[in-house]
């Protein structure tokens, strides 16, 4: 097995501008926010982001400037409601949409995991998703029954970033028993062509293959891991931590304005050098702790 | 007044979160398996998740106890002790029977007609039981920018017995949608099946004034019952078309005592799910 921990700006350091880019995470957990904050700092723009239920990695990449284009099922803030610089962006023409429902997005993930151009669906039929989107979303009839089908087409990115729970050296990430499982980040990772993973913890590799059916990402599929506590602050990672209301509620107030979303950005992702920097400037890990939910059994620690 | 002010007493009148709890409960049956979505707050998380948990809970402790939900990610959660607050870990340790590895498999379900019952809530819905959650205005370039789509184009092309709940109001009720995320009745007629959906759509569209059915033939949105004390004059003045109107117009049934009971001290004594 090969070694692949690195640094987060080491594992990052491929990515470059006009990249297209797969996210996971699903609504306000295990948004891989550390890493985006990294990507903000370098001043990446003109990428082309695919996500399922995408809240605050995304949002703050909008208020970046860094999306030319969105490829997704969902963008906003979860029980916050819409996400204000994604919106502007969007409204002011900056960034195009497109946009896919659930069974499409996971049969574009399933095709390119399969190395396949497209997968079939038939969900949106007569909706203005596939009117508007002719290039991605194909009419065909099935060669069997001869019903009405659409092609969609697989989602193929240059780089895969995933905020996981636990993993080893040698890229090997775990989920704990107890999750919630409502995304498709094992689905994501498996449709990469380089996956990046970041954790919030780097545990023995003998924990890990001590029980290998919780391997949810297996190091085979990953180029880099990176050890990254709070990662997804200030989202949550569920079964570690909750999403940070305060953090969240102030983010949204200084959104409501451009500027206000730069002073945010330049406050916490510009100005700092890294995410221990990050982990400091918003209290420290005590105050992080405080977001701690309580260890259950046969979760890891 | 809020609802998190009312009088919970038993013998206190039904408010309308409870009238139309009530009249969803009655609309599922035993065995229905009925997605719920997990989405927002304030009214919006009462219209898409509140009632719609509430009134599933009623129907399997009076008429249908084998009847089950599909929420986030869970199969079967147990509604007898729902989540106490919305935070992430409320979530993540709630029980069910099954919570399984992906939201493909959700996915899948639908798309294999698992599901009998959905509930969809929307920033538009039209004369046809079109719903748009994605784009006020030009799509390419909008004025409102929405979430997205999220499973709702899934559940109207996949689900046989779709309920919308939203509130009535003219901006919502409009006589085109501006993007058709969900593909209701379409065009009406036969419009949705010609387009190659399979026969279904939205079948009620339950609001805190009315509810509404749609017109066998036409399938344009059709009024069923008005609430109490709301008049059809009202309602059309919350509408930017006009429904089509039936010769007989009842009064929305108001919940029974036993109905009223359970809601307000057995399945949501604390008001979460219906509080505004």
């Amino acid at each position: 097995m090969k070694e692949k921990l690195a640094t987060l700006e080491e594992a990052l350091a491929p990515i470059a501008s006009g990249s297209t880019l797969a996210l996971g995470g699903s609504l306000l957990r295990r948004q891989p926010n550390a890493a985006i904050r990294s990507l903000i700092r370098r001043g990446i723009k003109d990428l082309t982001v695919q996500s399922w239920a995408a809240t605050t990695a995304t949002d703050m990449l909008a208020a970046a400037g860094a999306i030319r284009r969105f490829e997704g099922i969902y963008t906003g803030m979860f029980s916050y409601g819409l996400a204000p610089n994604f919106r502007r962006g969007v409204e002011g023409g900056a960034i195009a949409v497109r946009d896919f429902s659930e069974t499409a997005m996971v049969a574009r993930f399933r095709a390119a995991t399969q190395g396949l151009a497209f997968l079939p669906i038939k969900t949106l039929l007569g909706s203005d998703i596939a009117r508007h989107n002719p290039e991605q979303i194909r009419p065909f009839s099935c060669p069997f029954t001869g019903e009405p089908l659409q092609a969609v087409a697989a989602a193929k990115a240059d780089f895969t970033i995933i905020h996981g729970y636990v993993g080893d050296k040698y890229g090997n990430v775990q989920w704990p028993i107890v999750r919630d499982s409502d995304d498709i980040d094992q689905m994501i990772a498996s449709a990469a062509t380089r996956l990046i993973v970041t954790v919030e913890k780097i545990v023995p590799h003998e924990e890990i293959k001590r029980r290998p059916t919780l391997t949810y990402i297996p190091g085979n599929w990953v180029e880099a891991i990176v050890e990254l506590p709070y990662g997804a602050h200030p989202a949550a990672c569920d079964g570690h931590y909750d999403e940070d209301d305060v953090h969240l509620t102030g983010y949204l107030e200084r959104s409501r304005t451009p500027e206000g979303a730069q002073a945010y950005l330049d406050e916490y992702a510009r100005s700092v050098p890294d995410h221990d920097a990050y982990v400091a400037k918003v209290g420290g890990l005590a105050a992080l702790e405080a977001l701690d939910v309580p260890n259950r059994e046969q979760t890891h620690a | 007044m809020p609802e998190n002010k009312i009088d919970l007493s038993s013998d206190a009148a039904a408010t309308t979160n409870e009238i139309v709890t009530a009249a969803i409960a009655r609309e599922i049956r035993d065995g229905d398996l009925a997605f719920a979505g997990v989405g927002t707050n304030g009214r919006a998380f009462t219209l898409a998740v509140g009632i719609p948990l509430t009134a599933v809970r009623l129907a399997q402790m009076l008429h249908a106890p084998s009847a089950s939900v599909y929420w986030g990610n869970l199969l079967e959660p147990d509604l007898s002790s729902m989540p106490a607050d919305l935070k992430q870990d409320s979530f993540t340790r709630w029980q069910a029977a099954a919570c399984p590895s992906d939201t493909g498999v959700k996915c899948d379900m639908l798309a294999r007609r698992a599901f009998d019952v959905c509930f969809d809530s929307a920033a538009q819905i039209d004369r046809f039981g079109n719903l748009n959650i994605t784009a006020i205005g030009d799509y390419r370039d909008p004025k409102v920018r929405l979430v997205g789509c999220l499973a709702q184009p899934e559940h109207f092309a996949f689900v046989p017995r779709p309920i919308v709940v939203v509130d009535l109001d003219r901006r919502v009720f409009v006589e085109a949608v501006d993007f058709i995320t969900s593909v209701g009745h379409l065009r009406g007629g036969r419009s949705r099946e010609e387009a190659g959906l399979s026969a279904g759509g939205p079948q009620l569209v339950v609001t805190d004034k009315a509810i509404f059915d749609f017109e066998p033939g036409s399938r344009q949105m059709r009024l069923r019952s008005l609430h109490p004390g709301i008049t059809v004059e009202e309602v059309c003045d919350l509408m930017s078309f006009r429904p089509a109107l039936p010769e007989q117009l009842p009064a929305t049934p108001l919940p029974s005592a036993q109905e009223l009971d359970l809601i307000r001290r057995v399945i949501d004594p604390n008001r979460v799910l219906l509080r505004v």
